[in-house]
């Protein structure tokens, strides 16, 4: 890049200009998913790429990009050929000469690797005829097939960087707070708060030094939309920063990632750096005189780090802990100075809005909550993988149009939002609309967007337990109701998992629940009992059959299950014999095999390896053991 | 470099007065700062070792630094002369100011310089973080308590190979506590532990962020699907073999 600083919107348009006349429209890109693919390896097919395109002598006419997140991690590696919107599916590097000398160079698709419908067993070519995407509204994160994250052309050449131009050169920072404010932009971190109003109070509050923060330590478990927002489009985030810090009147921003998220770091600091090659960073952006820059802070771990106050006292190099707000960190936030806090999503919605106009905006979703929402979709469910929808949508639209329904013909059981903070919806609740009002009336809420699907065989006790064990290793221990909430939560729940539950526990989980909720300090204390409280409500049968008859419904919790044999489908193949890890199963070749119950750890490997057509392993609850049980 | 003041305490431990004097005197005269004289002073005591010679009268800091360096020998379970385990002392407290100098000898830079070392070490030894105490002038013992805090350090040696089993929502439902026992019959490892060889560490975490995988187990950098007894002895036998 040999730009150097651009001094004027004007110059910044004309780069935009040079950048789109450099690139022929009709050249084919091949997009290979370097985000959540590269657990599968998709690096290797990067390279295959490069190697085969070079080898073929088709550079000219052929792009190749390394881009974020394309949203179907269930078929991963994802490659997407663009302009005609191919994907393929389950990519290997031994796959890779196939692809590109028939479909690169002659045209053709390779069917085998085409995403195939369950019903119809067609194959379908095209992303928008995939259900998968079909029904999905990808504002967001839809640019990430077109995006190399680390380089900033490709953001400028698909329009990003023209909400910046625009609001310094014809918006006031009152102009671009009332335009947020008119598109009621709401909080994407979970609490839904409306961000025009936040970032007022910042605007209002007094002191010269002013801070904006990304909130980038997405910690529910089992939620990666930060994640792939960082790192498959940095600069949409970015842009929505510098834009917020132009309203507010901030110099100075901040980006909390998780380490854990090493290349999310890796992608913002890049931004960050091409950024100030341009002059979008600095001391005059763009000639206008605004000045702001922006630092990354790693985040070392720690779920209650995601709490504003929490946040900013580990930005400050401290143990991040919450603390009361009385003052909120909008007025008095990083060493005391007025801090306007944001999770990554909802700054990757400003430049849209600013862009567009808060009357378009308005236009999406439902009337408290406009927009789209980024989900992760996981769990028990055909299709996981990260989705944008329109707020409002169903979550029987979400799960079972979108997911595909639940894998090997197993029924639906529950549905978890909102990660720790939120709670589980049965069946009968799937046709709510999700947003941000609608399923906090029903006790679970939308959330960062996790949602997890459970089938009939996820035990709702266990699941419960297995929340409160996580909340309890991360409450921080300031608050007494938190911390020793928790523990005895966790006590009464592994006490009925494990078969040792008593009448009166339930009652005691409620009563529990209800103080934390009134007097824990922060948020994760106040929520923390949702889950439980949930389950309690929809699935209090799982509960009373555990206490009462010992008895896992589910089948899940280790303590009340055996696993056997069955004599009639085994036929002695020996390959569990060979597979468990406690040598528990004896028998001989061609002979039926059985699991020493006192050696079990109940691991589930022989379930797991038992060949689909034998079938013979069966969990079981424990009192139907047969009376021959080894002793 | 003005970022380290004359202070006279360092990880606890008051000088006389007198020290405390010729101190500042040398770091006028030298044009050092008060970390850089230490390392001399180490560097010359390394060297007095080396030629055979024995212990010269220390100040209060280098009695105590070089009494960690032993202990950190010894920690480690490696027998080493102590002309050595001073030289390789040395070169860790280098290490650390490289990491130091990196993100900036700032109070809250403090997170960023442990995450550094963390990232290089694997661990956080006790003289690197007397080290950071003494740069960046603050108190050890709220270094620890950082230390502790978060999930991403420690404070105790880790194995060669990192083995992290996902215990994320998606992973646990599908099956998560079930692969965790499979790999802790394997290791003969409970979550936490390291053996006594220094090979594995297991950890379990919240997270990997690759759901669709689930249950995911990551070893060094590369993640599993769902592996079976079998595979996963096969997967550690493989990470031993490296170490060959």
């Amino acid at each position: 890049m040999t730009m150097g600083r651009l001094g004027s919107s004007k110059s910044l348009g004309k780069l935009r200009d040079e950048i789109i006349s450099r690139r022929d429209p009709d050249r084919t890109y091949v997009a290979v998913c370097g985000s959540g693919c590269l657990a599968y390896h998709s690096n290797d097919v990067f390279r295959a790429f490069a190697r085969e395109i070079k080898k073929r002598g088709i550079e000219g006419k052929v792009g190749l990009r390394l881009t974020g997140c394309l949203g179907f991690c269930q078929r991963g590696p994802v490659v997407i050929i663009l302009p005609d919107q191919i994907c393929y599916f389950g990519l290997k590097d031994k796959d890779v000469p196939e692809v590109v000398s028939e479909t690169l160079i002659n045209k053709r698709l390779v069917e085998r690797l085409l995403y195939q419908d369950e019903d119809s067993n067609k194959r379908i070519a095209k992303i928008n005829d995939i259900p998968f995407y079909k029904y999905q509204n990808r504002l967001i994160i839809g640019n990430n097939t077109l995006i190399d994250p680390r380089n900033i052309d490709d953001y400028i050449a698909v329009g990003g960087y023209s909400a910046l131009p625009k609001a310094l050169a014809d918006m006031t920072p009152e102009g671009v707070l009332e335009e947020v404010k008119k598109a009621n932009l709401r909080g994407r971190g979970g609490g839904g708060f409306p961000a025009g109003r936040k970032w007022q109070t910042t605007r209002d509050a007094p002191g010269e030094t002013k801070y904006v923060i990304v909130n980038g330590d997405e910690g529910d478990p089992g939620a990666f939309m930060d994640r792939s927002l960082l790192e498959g489009n940095p600069h949409s985030v970015l842009e929505g920063l510098i834009l917020g810090a132009y309203a507010i009147g901030a110099h100075e921003g901040y980006v909390y990632v998780r380490q854990e998220y090493p290349q999310a770091i890796e992608n913002t600091e890049l931004a960050l750096e091409q950024m100030r090659e341009y002059g979008l960073l600095g001391p005059n952006i763009l000639g206008s005189g605004f000045a702001f820059d922006v630092t990354v802070h790693r985040g070392a771990g720690a779920f209650v780090s995601g709490e504003s106050s929490a946040l900013m006292t580990a930005i400050e190099g401290f143990v991040g802990e919450p603390r009361p707000k009385y003052i909120h960190t909008s007025v008095k936030g990083i060493w005391d100075r007025p801090s306007c806090l944001n999770n990554v999503e909802t700054w990757a919605n400003v430049p849209l809005i600013v862009n567009n106009g808060a009357d378009w905006y308005q236009k999406l979703g439902t009337e408290g909550s406009k927009g789209t929402k980024i989900f992760s979709l996981v769990g028990k469910v055909n299709n996981t993988g990260l989705v944008e929808v329109p707020m409002g949508i169903t979550l029987r639209k979400i799960i079972f149009d979108i997911g595909g329904g639940i894998p090997e013909g197993r029924k639906f059981k529950a549905v978890q939002t909102g990660g720790p903070s939120g709670g589980c919806l049965p069946e009968s609740m799937l046709d709510l609309p999700v947003d941000f009002d609608e399923l906090s009336k029903v006790g679970s809420m939308m959330g960062s967007g996790g949602i997890i699907v459970a089938d009939d065989g996820t035990c709702m006790v266990d699941f419960a337990r297995y929340y409160i064990e996580f909340l309890a290793s991360e409450s921080c221990g300031k608050c007494i109701p938190c911390r020793e909430g928790l523990r005895n939560m966790l006590r009464i729940l592994n006490n009925i998992t494990a078969g040792k539950g008593e009448e009166g526990d339930i009652e005691t989980l409620e009563e529990l629940s209800e103080v934390m909720e009134a007097a824990s300090l922060c948020a994760l204390g106040q929520t923390a009992a949702n889950p439980v409280l949930t389950t309690i409500k929809y699935f209090r049968d799982e509960y009373e059959a555990h206490i009462r008859e010992r008895r896992c419904p589910a089948l899940a919790c280790p303590e009340l299950i055996s696993f056997h044999i069955a004599p009639d489908k085994c036929k002695g193949c020996g390959i569990c014999v060979k597979d468990c890890p406690t040598e528990a199963i004896s028998g001989k070749k061609k002979a039926v095999h059985v699991i020493a119950q006192d050696k079990c750890i109940k691991c589930g490997s022989c379930l797991q390896v038992c060949p689909k057509k034998f079938n013979a392993v069966v969990k079981r609850s424990r009192q139907d053991l047969p009376a021959t049980k080894s002793s | 470099m003005k970022d380290e003041g004359t202070k006279s305490h360092f990880v606890g431990l008051r000088m006389t007065e007198k020290e405390s004097q010729m101190l500042s005197e040398a770091q006028e005269k030298s044009q050092l700062t008060k970390t850089q004289l230490l390392l001399k002073g180490l560097e010359l005591l390394g060297e007095y070792y080396t030629l055979g010679l024995d212990q010269r009268p220390l100040s209060f800091e280098l009695k105590e630094l070089e009494q960690e360096s032993r202990r950190h020998a010894e920690s480690l379970r490696r027998v080493r002369s102590r002309a050595n385990a001073i030289r390789e002392f040395i070169r860790d407290l280098r290490a650390v100011d490289d990491i130091v100098d990196r993100y900036g000898c700032k109070e809250n830079n403090l997170i960023q310089i442990l995450l550094g070392i963390q990232q290089e070490n694997h661990w956080l030894p006790r003289h690197a973080l007397m080290w950071i105490s003494e740069r960046l002038q603050i108190p050890l013992a709220r270094i620890y308590q950082i230390a502790n805090f978060y999930e991403a350090f420690s404070i105790e040696p880790r194995g060669a190979h990192l083995i992290q089993v996902c215990m994320g929502t998606a992973c646990y439902i599908q099956g998560g506590p079930q692969l965790l026992s499979r790999i802790e019959e394997a290791l003969h490892l409970q979550p936490d532990e390291t053996d006594p060889e220094q090979n594995f560490t297991l950890k379990t975490v919240h997270c990997l962020g690759c759901c669709a995988l689930g249950p995911v187990v990551k070893v060094d950098d590369d993640y599993y699907s769902a592996p079976n007894a079998k595979e996963i002895k096969d997967i550690v036998a493989a990470c031993l073999e490296r170490e060959k």
